[in-house]
């Protein structure tokens, strides 16, 4: 007579990271693949058609890039509340509100020349973000309410937010009856660094690097580490817990309002609800697949980003573009599965005869 | 028209009655469901995706029975099986409930959609008709609105009461709720709380996906991508507003359903408000009630269940 | 010739790393209430776990009324008339009192009055009240702690194990108690008391069973007849640690002064009334008193992490009421709080990252910190105190309980304190660390540190302390000097009778 149980094993597996994220891609992909078997779809071509469109050519390689920023700037912005034990699941809402931020600038400055617009409108994209994310940061600093609920329901209020703006004031007249925004000015664009890539990716990587290597190795990001294993112990030690979660709120959602100005000076030429294109939710499972470390997140994000990117291109085979999708959620939970296993096994436990 | 020359007898009043019963019932399902996972300790995030398989197999299996009952059965099992994913990943693995619950929603979405690619134009229809009381559809006023619903609408009402009678009044609503609130007290006292929260993310997920079949049955009456439109969402606002009781979960759903069903009946009304800012309602609502709950209930126990989101395992030394 | 209640024969229970029980055995008789006696890590309560079904034993019987048994879970133990009172209780802080007693068994359909006044006619009928509507986060730790036996007598329970259960009591609860386990016992029911203090076991218990390093070195003692002191030598073997002998203190300037301090608890009742006292440089003061009678509210509002309602703090003579807790350590306080892990150390993190807990600011090289010295630090700080760690990078809570207090005070007392404020600073701890602690405070006495102590441990102030101060229900009752009081006194004085 014995059960199974999961116990702890005696010495973590070590190189945890890449290889959840590792075994988590193989899952998806196997999965994928009878998953497409039973619809009738081409499996090796349609996977051969995601790799070449995602990561086949110089011209799909930069398109990945580009996409990967925002997915990227998601995670960080994610990972970093994370270290404090709070789910900022508001970077849908952020990056939204961030590139309204930054088109509101757009169009106050609509004269001005193109460098000194483009970084006054990101700054405005981080100040939006952070302003989006200051409400729930105070609600949890001060009354201990749930981050989770309230960054949820801003992400909806942002949209509508949107589409208010998209119907009304900032419509655009040239719309042929279609409700659009107004098209952001056309010097407000990043520069191409590599084919198609923008600038926007070398921002990218300056920000999560600076993070990275700051957190580890700042007193700031030692305080952090306290307060996110042991609240009281951070308080007995002095640390202001709400200074903590107020600071932390606020940089991650300036975080994610970056990703949304980079995607509206970079990708996208006018503001639209679809600017956010899920890359707030994607960016929790970018930074969960990264173990949320910073360090991980740039990799997973071009992975990711090829995933989706990949996604995209099998249509036109006749393949429903959700299989992107569903791949993607099979690599989280194929990758959540490795990490618990990674600290835990299974084991028969045995019950003892009597003797 | 004047708002206060409104009178309630109107048609345009009787069909925002009736859309918020129909929104409320719609919303209050996936909220039970929710409650009941929430109250055993798992927060289940995947709502929206689990409502979305309900609708897209509840459609199927309607029109290919030809009877809604069929597609709203079939459509609570889907929902269900899509939740066991969750439940052997946050309770028998343990691991994170926010993540998995978040990957549910995207793998729920995306399978909904894949497997309902070739029925986005599909003219055919499994509906459920209105039900039609003897003696009460013949009130006069309460006939044509509140006794107006599918029979989903009881069906709900049902459950509901059934919820709340099993939570507060037998031993397996003792134990879940035990379960919920301090895991390891439920264990020492018998209950196996691995089982117990299994079979309540299961329930839980088989009424979102009731609610997402009554959608693609009665509401909408059919299947397309995104017939879900962030509903989902709004019912797990639902359980907090409702402090995770299941009768004021009900309240919550007839006001919220309320909101939903203005938002597309504000003109008759002659209300110059935006519908999109009446849409934010329901949001705003949530993020205003918790503050206020937390701000009262500073020097009490939280009403939300104590081990909410915590991952259980039994310890040895 | 009747069987025993209980019989453990020959258990052993081995976990990672250490042997809990090496071959313990027990035999209980049916009607008698049977004291296990041992220090702290003897393994009484892997023992007692194994009986109530907690842990399978490695080898060993269980008899039960003479019938071998094997217990797979609690609910195995419960089925078989063994139940188990924890010192950590096990409650649903939001249930009622009556909701806890019949979690895991009730019946299917609850008639919630019809429950409660079976609930309270079982607590009358053994002489003790309750009110089964109360929510159990407002009842105090004795209250709680009866409903613990409620649930073991709802059960049915014939044997009934106590884990330290006077620890959380004032004195006038243990008699109180006292009183519940002569009933139940006279109706033939057995009763386990695990202790380690002497005392209370030859006032309640009838038998005992003595336990040191995990075996039985005396069985089915019999109270009555049985000398002190041979127990005491049973229970502490032959080389123990003396405890350190307090010198005749000479002190000097005020450190501390607490002066008509009042601070609300988290129910918005009233946890320190009005109260004042000081402590001077060079001396130990002692603060004796059952838990829960606010000693928790008075060092955290001293530490800073409570605030006062009224009343003034000062350190050194400076009015730090204002402060943050940062000012008042840079003010010379170092405090010990009586959770470890919870509050003085953060279990997840490496041994590092706690020994920096007060001194990163200092291990600054501009906004950075400075990993290299922060190391070198910690592992100064391992060495001076003796603290035996295995890696470096090992998280805390792989450290014994008697290591983390060794780091803990280390830490803080590292910093060169003027006034040391130290909550229940051994408890839980084994000779060997009990020892190692209490000389470290009294080194910091000897070197003209202010010492404020507070402990359950009525022996462990009389043995340090220069003044002992009784704290009753938020309020100084009563002050003595430890060389010419008695315990009578001290208790009477816990219990809030006048001086």
């Amino acid at each position: 007579m014995s059960r199974l149980v999961l116990a702890r094993r005696e010495q973590v597996v070590r190189g945890g990271q890449p290889l959840a994220f590792f075994v988590g891609l193989v899952f998806a992909l196997v999965l994928g693949a009878v998953l497409l078997v039973i619809s009738g779809d081409p499996v090796i071509d349609t996977y051969q058609r995601m790799f070449e469109r995602s990561l086949g050519s110089a011209d799909v390689l930069s398109t990945t890039l580009n996409r990967a920023v925002p997915l990227a700037l998601a995670g960080l912005a994610v990972s970093i509340a994370a270290r404090m034990g709070l789910w900022n699941i508001g970077a849908e809402g952020q990056i939204l509100f961030g590139a309204t931020a930054a088109t509101l600038i757009g169009r106050i400055g609509a004269d001005w020349p193109g460098p000194i617009l483009i970084i006054a409108m990101l700054i405005a994209a981080m100040l939006g973000g952070a302003l989006w994310a200051l409400g729930p940061g105070l609600a949890r600093a001060e009354l201990g309410v749930s981050e989770i609920i309230t960054t949820l329901m801003l992400n909806e209020v942002a949209l509508r937010l949107i589409r208010y703006l998209q119907n009304g004031r900032w419509k655009d007249p040239e719309g042929f009856g279609f409700p659009n925004i107004e098209a952001r000015p056309d010097q407000a664009q990043l520069g191409a660094i590599w084919e198609r890539a923008h600038l926007g990716v070398i921002i990218a990587i300056a920000v999560i690097a600076a993070f990275a290597w700051f957190v580890n190795r700042s007193a700031w990001g030692y305080e952090l580490d306290i307060a996110g294993a042991s609240p009281k112990t951070a308080t007995y030690a002095g640390i202001s817990m709400r200074g903590k979660v107020l600071g932390v709120m606020v940089l991650s959602g300036a975080i994610a309002g970056l990703a949304g100005g980079i995607e509206l000076t970079g990708t996208a030429a006018r503001l639209s609800e679809n600017i956010s294109n899920g890359f707030g939710f994607a960016g929790i499972i970018v930074a969960a697949l990264a173990l949320m470390r910073p360090s991980g997140v740039a990799l997973v994000a071009v992975a990711f980003s090829a995933v989706q990117v990949g996604g995209l291109s099998i249509q036109t085979l006749g393949v429903s573009p959700a299989v992107s999708a569903i791949i993607q959620a099979l690599i989280l939970f194929g990758a959540i599965a490795a990490v618990v296993f990674s600290t835990y096994e299974l084991r028969r436990v045995e019950r003892k005869v009597a003797s | 028209m004047m708002l206060a020359e409104i009178s309630i007898t109107e048609p345009a009043v009787i069909g925002l009655v009736v859309a918020s019963i129909q929104f409320a019932t719609l919303l209050y399902l996936a909220a039970l469901g929710e409650t009941i996972s929430e109250r055993a300790g798992v927060l289940n995030l995947g709502v929206e995706g689990m409502m979305a398989i309900g609708a897209v197999v509840g459609y199927i299996a309607g029109i290919s029975s030809g009877s809604p009952w069929v597609g709203l059965i079939v459509g609570s099992l889907a929902g269900a099986a899509l939740a066991g994913i969750h439940a052997v990943a946050a309770v028998g693995l343990g691991a994170d409930q926010v993540v998995s619950g978040l990957a549910l929603t995207i793998l729920g979405l995306g399978l909904a959609d894949f497997v309902g690619d070739e029925y986005t134009a599909d003219p055919r229809r499994a509906l459920f008709e209105n039900v039609d009381f003897p003696v009460l559809t013949d009130i006069r006023w309460l006939g044509d609105t509140v006794f107006n619903a599918s029979p989903v609408t009881y069906v709900a009402v049902a459950i509901g009461i059934g919820t709340w009678f099993v939570l507060n009044r037998t031993s397996v609503g003792l134990g879940l709720r035990a379960v919920g609130e301090s895991a390891s007290t439920a264990d020492a006292a018998g209950h196996s709380v691995t089982l117990v929260r299994m079979s309540a993310v299961m329930v839980g997920g088989a009424l979102a996906g009731m609610s997402g079949a009554y959608l693609s049955t009665y509401v909408v009456g059919a299947w397309s991508v995104g017939v879900t439109a962030g509903r989902g969402w709004i019912a797990v606002a639902l359980v907090i507003f409702g402090a995770w009781r299941p009768g004021r979960v009900a309240l919550g759903a007839l006001l919220f359903g309320f909101t939903l069903a203005l938002q597309l009946r504000l003109q008759p009304f002659g209300i110059e408000f935006s519908p999109i800012l009446v849409s934010m309602t329901p949001y705003l609502l949530t993020i205003i009630v918790l503050i206020v709950i937390s701000y009262r209930a500073r020097n009490q126990p939280s009403p939300s269940p104590a081990g909410l989101g915590k991952a259980y395992r039994r310890e040895e030394r | 010739m009747s069987h025993p209640a209980v019989e453990l024969d020959g258990i052993w229970k081995r976990f990672p790393g250490v042997i809990a029980n090496a071959g313990a055995s027990l035999t209980v008789r049916p009607g008698t209430v049977h004291a296990v006696l041992g220090e702290n890590g003897a393994g009484k309560t892997t023992l007692m776990n194994c009986l109530a079904g907690v842990y399978l034993p490695d080898e060993g019987a269980v008899r039960i009324d003479g019938e071998e048994m094997r217990f797979s879970s609690p609910s195995d133990a419960l089925a078989a008339g063994i139940g188990m009172v924890h010192q950590e209780f096990r409650l649903v802080p939001t249930f009622t009192v009556a909701e806890n007693v019949v979690l895991g068994a009730a019946p299917r359909v609850i008639d919630a009055a019809a429950i409660n006044r079976q609930v309270a006619e079982l607590a009358d009928r053994f002489g003790f009240e309750a009110d089964p509507t109360r929510p159990v986060w407002q009842l105090s730790m004795g209250e709680r702690q009866r409903v613990e036996i409620l649930k073991a007598l709802w059960r049915d329970a014939k044997v009934l194990i106590l884990d330290e259960p006077t620890a959380v009591l004032t004195p006038q609860e243990a008699v109180e108690l006292g009183k519940v386990l002569r009933r139940m016992v006279a109706e033939g029911r057995s009763v386990i008391f695990i202790s380690h203090k002497l005392d209370e076991v030859t006032s309640f218990c009838d038998e005992a069973t003595v336990l040191r390093g995990g075996a039985s070195v005396a069985t089915s003692v019999d109270i009555a007849t049985v000398d002190a002191g041979e127990l005491a030598k049973l229970m502490v073997g032959e080389s123990s640690a003396t405890p350190p002998s307090p010198r005749l203190a000479t002190p000097g300037d005020v450190m501390l002064s607490v002066d008509s301090l009042t601070v609300m608890d988290s129910r918005n009742l009233v946890a320190v009334d009005n109260l004042s006292l000081s402590v001077r440089s060079g001396e130990i003061v002692g603060i004796a008193g059952v838990a829960g009678n606010g000693q928790r509210s008075l060092t955290d509002t001293i530490a800073g992490l409570d605030v006062a309602t009224s009343g003034t703090v000062s350190i050194g003579g400076v009015d730090v009421t204002a402060d943050p807790p940062r000012r008042r350590v840079e003010r010379g306080l170092a405090y010990i709080p009586e959770d470890r892990l919870g509050v003085g150390l953060a279990p997840k993190l490496p041994i590092t990252h706690n020994a920096i807990l007060r001194s990163y600011r200092d291990l600054r090289n501009g906004p950075l910190l400075s990993w290299d010295r922060a190391k070198a630090f910690g592992r100064e700080l391992v060495e001076r105190f003796e603290v035996k760690v295995g890696r470096e990078d090992l998280p805390m809570a792989s450290l014994s309980g008697g290591n983390l207090q060794r780091l803990l005070l280390g830490r803080e007392l590292s910093r060169d304190p003027s006034i040391v404020v130290a909550s229940q600073p051994t408890r839980g701890l084994d000779v060997a660390g009990v020892a190692a602690i209490q000389n470290l405070l009294v080194a910091q006495r000897d070197a003209g540190t202010a010492v404020l102590m507070i402990s359950e441990d009525l022996d462990e102030i009389l043995a340090l302390a220069d003044r002992i101060v009784v704290m009753s229900e938020g309020r100084i009752v009563g002050e003595f000097d430890p060389r010419v009081v008695s315990r009578s006194e001290i208790g009477e004085a816990m219990m809030g009778a006048p001086t």
